[in-house]
């Protein structure tokens, strides 16, 4: 039976070319945003590349304060010493990172003045993510400890300083701001939230040391737990800590707030302004983004609906003839969705292979710089269940309203 | 084999009720070759389809082989439409899709059988009509005695009981009309049930039983 289901839908596929185009562009236009803002999020959200590890670290990127008066109020990034003070210490992690956001600065090179973008980093950030270095090393604690002026560049930026090879880097020396660091490594390229840069310098050269007094600041903190299972016990500890800090000035600021939360909490609290509160409104998001997509699907669909509809109605002679030789209203209905889901999955197969060409123009247009994203098999996984989905949202109605068909009336062409 | 029991038939629209079939008592006996005769719009194509259960009626009974249907559901009245009726019409129906072989194994998807054994029964159904040579043809390469030749085919296919005709030969020219009567009358023969719906004399009256139809009334 389903060998003849297969056989009847390629049959109805060739015999109306225009329609199963017109039906396979809509469902290929439709999955190919979908899939490449999926592969997107994933890229964003998943552990992968360069935060390969990110299901067992998570960030603290904001510090809130609360004044006395009403409406006082302060957010901005952490200081240094609310990371060395109150969270390096942390019992039960394996390390804690402190990482500037990345600043535009300037490189000189004889008449040349380049703009890039650098982070000030402590070895144990160089820990936490997974950098793959090309050439040369990576900053260790005694460089740190040191104070040595040395930099690791990406490899996009090492090509354009110093052409060849990423090694043609190492050993050189750039002026950064008027401060001379020297290269000692290159690393490949990465856009991840924490990763982003284009060259990198130890905390300890920055021209003063004040950062170190500072409760708020540049500063982002990554706190690495030895096992994925102990994200939580460390989210919670966190939440503790903020209780306990004392703002510098406490005659001003009387309630300190910051979280630690993963890629997506982060992202929700900053969209949802939740920085008071534990819930991140990551659930209200994902909710509002499932009904977007749903949303995003069902229009589409209606319209495959309607076409599909005058598909069937075209047919409504032939469903006359299978229901006078035994064809019950539930073999044609299935019959009829089961040749929507199949143009649905040819349709997602398409879809496929297109939102791979998509990312990859994506990565090469350096619309998001350094954006490297792959088509990997949960997203097409992903894709053909949305495909299928898509398929039978816009197969069942019009196969039950036509199956129900009284055969007198199909036989003679009405409805 | 069947008996239809004051049997009436109303059609509705928004506007306009049409009585199409009136108190009908009928029965068609097993072996028999039943012509049904009558002006155009006089109930024997609407007769034809409550023989056949493609339609129900809005008052009266129906019993297949001294069983009432009146209350099966979709799913026995499909079940009993495929083991023991098999239709032919006078545009044919055939799903111009599908190969003459394919078409002519349609009644047998809806049963268990084997592919193998499908295509079997198929290709001797289509033998027996004279068109073994055509099961790789689609419809639209064969000529109008030949489609009809098909429909039989697909009609006899699944061994029915009764096979129920409605205006067989009113596509044909008078050579292929007199070629499907053959075939039908060598059915019957074989012990196959027909029931007929036809406007013409000559073929009625090559059949064992005419049966009149006026106004939604039988006549004689």
């Amino acid at each position: 039976m389903f060998r003849n289901y297969l056989l009847t839908a390629w049959k109805v596929f060739m015999r109306r070319k225009l329609f199963t185009a017109i039906n396979l562009l809509c469902i290929v236009l439709t999955l190919v945003v979908l899939m490449v803002i999926a592969s997107l999020l994933e890229t964003a959200f998943h552990p992968s590349g360069v935060e390969g590890r990110s299901d067992r670290f998570l960030q603290v990127f904001t510090i809130r304060m609360d004044g006395h008066e009403d409406g006082h109020r302060s957010t901005s990034p952490l200081g240094y010493k609310l990371i060395e003070k109150y969270l390096k210490p942390m019992p039960g992690v394996e390390r804690v990172a402190a990482v500037t956001l990345p600043a535009s600065v300037s490189v000189y090179q004889g008449p040349n003045v380049s703009e890039l973008q650098m982070r000030h980093a402590d070895a144990d950030y160089w820990k936490v993510l997974d950098f793959r270095l090309l050439a040369g090393r990576l900053p260790t604690a005694a460089d740190d400890a040191a104070g040595r002026m040395i930099a690791v560049l990406n490899a996009s930026s090492a090509r354009r300083l110093f052409p060849g090879a990423p090694k043609a880097a190492i050993g050189q020396r750039i002026d950064v701001g008027g401060q001379m660091f020297e290269v000692v490594g290159v690393v490949e390229d990465a856009m991840h939230l924490n990763a982003y840069a284009d060259i990198w310098a130890p905390i300890s050269t920055f021209t003063s040391s004040d950062y170190r007094n500072e409760l708020t600041g540049m500063f982002v903190a990554l706190v690495m737990a030895e096992r994925s299972a102990d994200i939580a016990r460390i989210r919670d500890q966190v939440a503790q800590i903020a209780r306990g800090v004392v703002a510098d000035d406490p005659k001003e600021w009387k309630r300190i707030y910051f979280w630690a939360d993963g890629k997506l909490d982060l992202f929700a609290r900053i969209l949802t302004n939740s920085d008071d509160v534990p819930d991140s409104g990551a659930g209200k998001l994902l909710a509002g983004i499932t009904v977007a997509m749903i949303v995003f699907m069902l229009l589409p669909a209606l319209n495959l609906v309607n076409l599909n509809t005058g598909r069937i109605m075209e047919r409504r002679s032939e469903i006359g003839v299978r229901k006078a030789f035994g064809a019950t209203s539930s073999q044609l209905a299935v019959q009829l969705v089961i040749e929507n889901v199949l143009l649905c999955l040819a349709g997602g197969l398409i879809a496929l292979l297109a939102t791979a060409g998509v990312l990859a123009w994506l990565e090469s247009a350096d619309l998001i710089p350094y954006l490297k994203v792959e088509l990997n098999l949960a997203v097409f996984g992903w894709g053909m269940l949305i495909a299928t989905v898509f398929g039978l949202l816009s197969g069942v109605l019009p196969a039950w309203k036509m199956s129900r068909l009284d055969p007198v009336h199909a036989l003679k062409g009405a409805i | 084999m069947i008996r239809l029991s004051k049997v009436s038939k109303t059609y509705r629209t928004d506007k306009v009720e049409t009585l199409a079939l009136k108190d009908v008592d009928l029965h068609v006996k097993k072996g028999e070759f039943v012509a049904m005769m009558g002006p155009s719009g006089c109930g024997k194509s609407t007769l034809l389809n409550l023989i056949g259960l493609l339609d129900r009626p809005g008052q009266g009974s129906i019993e297949v082989e001294g069983i009432p249907i009146t209350r099966y559901r979709d799913k026995q009245v499909a079940k009993l439409r495929n083991s023991t009726f098999g239709f032919i019409f006078q545009s044919f129906h055939l799903i111009p899709d599908l190969r003459v072989i394919d078409n002519v194994e349609l009644p047998l998807l809806y049963r268990k059988m084997a592919a193998g054994e499908r295509r079997r029964v198929a290709r001797e159904a289509l033998e027996k009509v004279g068109l073994g040579a055509r099961m790789d043809h689609y419809p639209n390469q064969l000529s109008g005695g030949q489609q009809q030749r098909v429909a039989i085919a697909r009609a006899i296919v699944g061994q029915p009981q009764v096979l129920l005709a409605d205006e067989p030969t009113g596509n044909l020219d008078s050579k292929m009309g007199e070629e499907v009567m053959d075939i039908l009358l060598k059915l019957n023969e074989e012990g196959t049930t027909v029931v007929m719906v036809t406007h013409d004399e000559r073929e009625a009256r090559r059949t064992s039983r005419i049966v009149r139809v006026f106004d939604g009334q039988l006549v004689a």
